[in-house]
């Protein structure tokens, strides 16, 4: 194998994404330490180094003086093309050595359609591609991320996953490694591993099959293995590990910016969210703990804006004084402040109006159904009124443009609910024209997307069938021809890509090899809407015999066993059936701010208190 | 060019050379511009900015590098709001960089009496680049490069975004030197360079693939620029002296 030398680079597409040397970017002494670590994104540079989670866990592993992580991201098609016709393996970007001379290599699972990625990425390496194949000298693969709390289709390529959040559970699993290293002892390794809370060792659990496809029985292989695996989280968010410096790319990426966590979880309960499930119990960091990250992070990389993250950045418990003590410390410093995510509510177009004096760009809402009906089956929380008083107040504070984000396909959706997206459009649009000529903004521009839904893992709709691809198109050929205002434009995905993230999020064991075949075929990519090839996916699900509907178009009844079902998030399942018995009834679950509504996850998880360190109001 | 306010006399212009070392050689201009004021930031140097709703910190690269080219000699201009020693900017902003980048001098640029100072960019003449191009075999080189040399015009067709046209960059090449060490050709020149006249390294190494059969068309071609000049009293200086 060779290195990456000048004679590839040049001819490459953007090669700054394949050099390293970024500022806050860690370089370690390969003698001093154990452990090599190889952080992967299974996509290009400017997506992953948007990734909050993985700076976070780069900065964490780095931490540990035994231990040197380096940065993985796919290579673009053009500079895979040149690596392979030149020998050259995939490299890490700070030692720029081949992925094969590290100890682990951990793969964050961010979207089902990377998937293909991965093993592009272990195979231009030269590391097998199965788990049950993969020699003792080969690097352990593990991997985690929301798309981990549905293992199984990735059962034969990762030796271990870690679900949860990896501030703590990755120290546990380097701690046993370092007993096991270099001694040849792989599988001992795992199973002393699959005893932490939080690692799933699929090698050490076996499935079986009914006749009809579903699942038998899941069950682990020894008596000492874990029947089933608890999900790990951070119980004191306040103090939990963040960097005080995060690696500043060249190139623009995605999110440019600082990014500060504020809080995890989400307390509206959408019936369709899995993140909203998955990343229970609510937990804040305070607005001290904030302001003192902001500033250090200010510090450490140059940045000139801080982006507030988290699921839903308005329900922030002191979300004012956060922002009126950012705005407050930076005035004499050109810092800006942004919120990636904005609740519909004229409270949020109020506090995004104090922060964004100058840009007024755009803003976006998710209303993400268009009936009141279909809103209350999915619980949104939210009214036609509130809705057209927030694009009132838009509009009245000097935007005209405004983008609504809608979902088509949901579980009980009648032509009417699909009607109601160009209804509602059309509604907002009509605010505009309330706001007198003299205080408008000349220039109105409504932006309607829909998406395909697609179910997944731990939700009320974990059960649902989704709706096929006619039935979409049909829906949004209604919402295109019920469009009346001239203001309105419409963009919609009909893409067969949301089927197979269907067929992947809700896939067993079998769909693994439907994978590896799709890879085999030249799957990847498949997120890119340039490198998707639907041809590709249907051979290899009919060379598998997988009846890919059998995953998308089926509903489950409650009594099934589902992959997922071993794995213990906290929430009840009951809760969850629950849920789904009150979308069919379009009954609303409150807030959970408001009242518990006992999802399970306090009682479950006596270690976690719901709004740990959030104001009480 | 950045707009600064007017009416100031506190502000202090200071002249800084840097280098692009190779390992960020593909990083594009505008990023290195960007990461430029994430180093002054960092050291916390009291920057202006420009005004507007949008305000600019007062950074300005004196010239631009292509991709692929790295450098000793870069230059750019700050403005900073209060007079700090020039050692003391260069420490603070050595301890803020990425490795690729080294600060190697910094100097204030004092007011003339009765005139503005001209920006570094509007000064210089003429740059030093060392070119290595590999080749398929070195026998007959000299003879080549001999004969070249001896041509009246080196025409080569440049593309822009007008079109394409035929020129003649010979004019545009004040010194010329060469030499062969393990099939590396290694040209070392001082060609124009800035808002007067400009021949870029890449053109002048185009060229040279064009007319030498054994070069390595295929392989990257290494350029560094070594330092940047002005003229000063009919005099080619470096844009650090220029300022001093």
């Amino acid at each position: 194998m060779n290195k990456i030398s000048d004679d590839i680079l040049f001819k490459v597409e953007k090669p700054a994404r394949y050099v390293g040397g970024e500022l806050n970017c860690c370089y370690k002494d390969i003698e001093s330490i154990d452990i090599r670590f190889a952080f992967c994104f299974p996509d290009v540079y400017e997506v992953g180094m948007s990734h909050l989670g993985s700076r976070i866990l780069y900065h964490v592993l780095n931490e540990r003086a035994d231990t040197y992580c380096e940065r993985v991201f796919a290579p673009w098609p053009d500079m895979e093309k040149e690596m392979r016709e030149h020998n050259i393996a995939l490299y890490a970007l700070e030692s720029k050595d081949s992925l094969n001379e590290f100890d682990f290599l951990g793969f964050t699972l961010q979207y089902e359609m990377s998937y293909t990625n991965i093993l592009n990425m272990l195979d231009m390496s030269g590391i097998t591609i199965r788990a049950s194949q993969r020699g003792e000298d080969e690097p352990i693969i593990m991997a985690g991320g929301p798309c981990a709390y549905n293992p199984e289709p990735l059962h034969d390529i990762v030796d271990f996953f870690e679900l949860g959040e990896g501030e703590e559970i990755m120290n546990d699993v380097l701690d046993v490694y370092k007993k096991y290293k270099g001694k040849g002892k792989k599988k001992e390794f795992l199973r002393e591993i699959s005893k932490i809370r939080g690692v799933y060792v699929p090698s050490l659990y076996e499935v079986s099959y009914n006749e009809d496809n579903t699942i038998c029985e899941f069950k682990p292989k020894y008596p000492d293995v874990p029947s089933r695996v608890v999900k790990r989280f951070v119980a004191d968010f306040n103090e939990v590990a963040y960097p005080e410096k995060m690696v500043v790319p060249y190139i623009e990426i995605v999110h440019d910016r600082v990014i500060l966590e504020t809080f995890r979880g989400c307390t509206n309960g959408c019936r369709f969210c899995q993140a909203g499930m998955i990343y229970r119990p609510v937990r804040e960091k305070t607005t001290a703990t904030l302001v003192e990250a902001a500033d250090k992070l200010l510090k450490s990389t140059g940045y000139r804006e801080i982006s507030l993250s988290s699921l839903s950045i308005c329900d922030y418990s002191d979300i004012r004084n956060l922002i009126a003590t950012l705005i407050e410390k930076n005035k004499e410093n050109h810092v800006s402040i942004s919120l990636p995510s904005i609740r519909i509510d004229s409270f949020s177009v109020d506090l995004i109006n104090e922060i964004q004096k100058a840009r007024k760009t755009g803003l976006t809402f998710a209303p993400e159904a268009g009936t009141q009906r279909m809103r209350d089956i999915i619980n949104k929380g939210v009214t036609e009124e509130k809705i057209l008083e927030a694009a009132s107040s838009v509009f009245a504070s000097g935007w005209s443009t405004i983008k609504l984000y809608f979902m088509v396909g949901l579980p009980y959706e009648t032509m009417e609910d699909v009607r109601g997206i160009a209804e509602l459009s059309d509604k907002v649009a009509g605010e505009y024209f309330k706001i007198p000529k003299e205080v408008r903004k000349r220039g109105l521009r409504v932006t309607t997307s829909s998406a395909i839904f697609v179910p997944k893992p731990f939700t009320p709709f974990q059960w649902a069938a989704q709706c096929t691809m006619d039935e979409a198109v049909e829906k949004i050929k209604a919402v295109k021809y019920a469009i009346t205002s001239k203001a309105v434009t419409y963009n919609y995905h009909e893409s067969i890509v949301s089927y197979l993230e269907a067929v992947i999020a809700r896939g067993d064991r079998r769909i693994c090899d439907v994978i590896i075949k799709a890879f085999e075929k030249g799957a990847k990519f498949d997120g890119w809407s340039e490198h998707f090839n639907f041809e590709i996916w249907k051979e290899a699900l009919e060379e598998c015999g997988v009846d890919g509907s059998f995953y998308a178009y089926r509903e489950r009844s409650y009594d099934e066993v589902l992959p997922w079902d071993f794995i213990d998030i906290g929430v009840n399942k009951e809760y969850l059936i629950l849920e789904n018995e009150k979308a069919k009834k379009a009954e609303l679950t409150q807030n959970c701010k408001l009242g518990c509504t006992d999802c399970g996850v306090n009682v479950n998880f006596k270690e976690g208190t719901c709004f740990h360190s959030a104001l009480s109001n | 060019m950045l707009i600064l306010k007017k009416g100031r006399v506190s502000i202090v212009r200071y002249l800084i050379k840097y280098s692009k070392d190779g390992e960020i050689k593909f990083i594009a201009h505008l990023d290195l511009m960007r990461t430029l004021q994430k180093i002054v930031k960092r050291a916390e140097l009291p920057i202006e900015y420009s005004k507007g709703f949008n305000p600019h910190m007062a950074v300005s690269i004196a010239q631009p590098l292509s991709v692929g080219v790295h450098s000793k000699g870069e230059y750019m201009d700050v403005v900073l709001s209060e007079e700090l020693e020039e050692k003391y900017i260069q420490d603070k902003m050595n301890e803020n960089t990425p490795r690729g980048i080294k600060i190697l001098d910094v100097v204030k640029v004092t007011k003339v009496e009765g005139k503005k100072q001209s920006q570094a960019m509007a000064i210089i003449d003429a740059a030093k680049y060392s070119i290595k191009l590999k080749l398929t075999q070195e026998e007959g080189i000299k003879e080549i490069l001999n004969s070249i040399c001896s041509n009246e015009e080196w025409n080569i067709i440049k593309k822009n975004k007008s079109g394409e046209k035929l020129v003649n960059i010979k004019p545009l090449v004040h010194e010329f030197e060469y030499e062969v060490e393990n099939s590396i050709l290694v040209i070392s020149v001082l060609i124009a360079c800035g808002s007067r006249d400009n021949l870029s390294a890449g053109l002048l190494a185009n060229y040279m693939k064009e007319n030498i059969e054994s070069i390595n068309k295929e392989a990257f071609v290494d350029i560094v620029r070594e330092e940047m000049y002005a003229m000063k009293d009919d005099k080619l200086v470096t844009l650090s002296e220029f300022f001093k």
